[in-house]
């Protein structure tokens, strides 16, 4: 659901942070470290990238090239 | 999905340190050490590129618990731009991220943040912008919501990295 708060204004630059984000900045600030990090650092099974031996790559261009060429469009490696 | 312990990050983190590797997370990863709300499947890790650096990082990984194959030593001891490490947990090594320049100027704009040593929200975000995947891109608005709100509350997380740039602890 659509947060109808107001955004919150920066006082530097006059940016407004969206309500829906600022109202996760604060609970995670409430967090210990190692709760936050509990919570963030997860494992699901990422088809292709997850699957075989570890992969390495010379360039970071070759890396993204093999991304681009392997994985599903959903995982989101793609640059288009 | 299954919740990684913080225990496997701890003691990634001292055996690194223990070690003495020059090493900063990058990525979101990085993001979330400084209190950035999302998630991530993997630890990505910003090496500086030296032969030394990484016989002690590939003796830091082992003791962490990763099971470094012979490819993968080999890999590091070249410096491959990209070297991902599969084990509980899915560590990205990376030697040359997009945006930035050199480890050197990355180190001296990063944080500790809980023994963590971090590249900036700002090198964040520049890497995330110059890689400019689709991820990437759904992430961007937030991410910058988060240094504006950081910046807002006049809130800096942790504190500076020692000098000079060899390691945590310092050599």
């Amino acid at each position: 659901m659509k947060d109808s708060r107001p955004a919150v204004p920066d006082a530097a630059g006059g940016q407004e942070i969206d309500p829906a984000d600022l109202v996760q900045f604060e609970i995670a600030a409430r967090r210990t470290l190692r709760r936050h990090i509990d919570l963030s650092f997860i494992r699901t099974h990422r088809p292709v990238l997850d699957e075989g031996p570890s992969r390495s790559f010379d360039t970071m261009a070759e890396y993204r090239e093999w991304c681009e060429r392997e994985l599903p469009d959903w995982l989101g490696y793609g640059r288009n | 999905m299954v919740a990684i312990d913080a225990r496997f990050l701890e003691e990634l983190r001292d055996a690194l340190a223990e070690h003495k590797v020059r090493y900063l997370f990058i990525g979101k990863g990085a993001a979330i050490l400084q209190g950035f709300p999302d998630t991530t499947q993997d630890a990505d890790i910003f090496v500086a590129k030296d032969p030394e650096n990484a016989e002690r990082l590939t003796r830091a990984l082992r003791q962490a618990g990763a099971e470094i194959t012979r490819e993968e030593a080999d890999a590091l001891r070249r410096g491959k731009d990209f070297v991902e490490i599969k084990g509980e947990f899915v560590i990205d090594v990376i030697h040359a991220p997009d945006g930035i320049e050199t480890f050197e100027d990355a180190w001296n704009r990063g944080r500790e943040i809980g023994g963590y040593p971090v590249c900036s929200l700002d090198d964040v975000i520049v890497s995330k912008e110059s890689a400019n995947r689709a991820k990437d891109r759904e992430t961007l608005p937030r991410l910058r919501n988060f240094r504006r709100y950081l910046e807002q509350r006049n809130r800096t997380p942790g504190r500076p990295l020692p000098r000079p740039t060899t390691g945590i602890e310092g050599d």
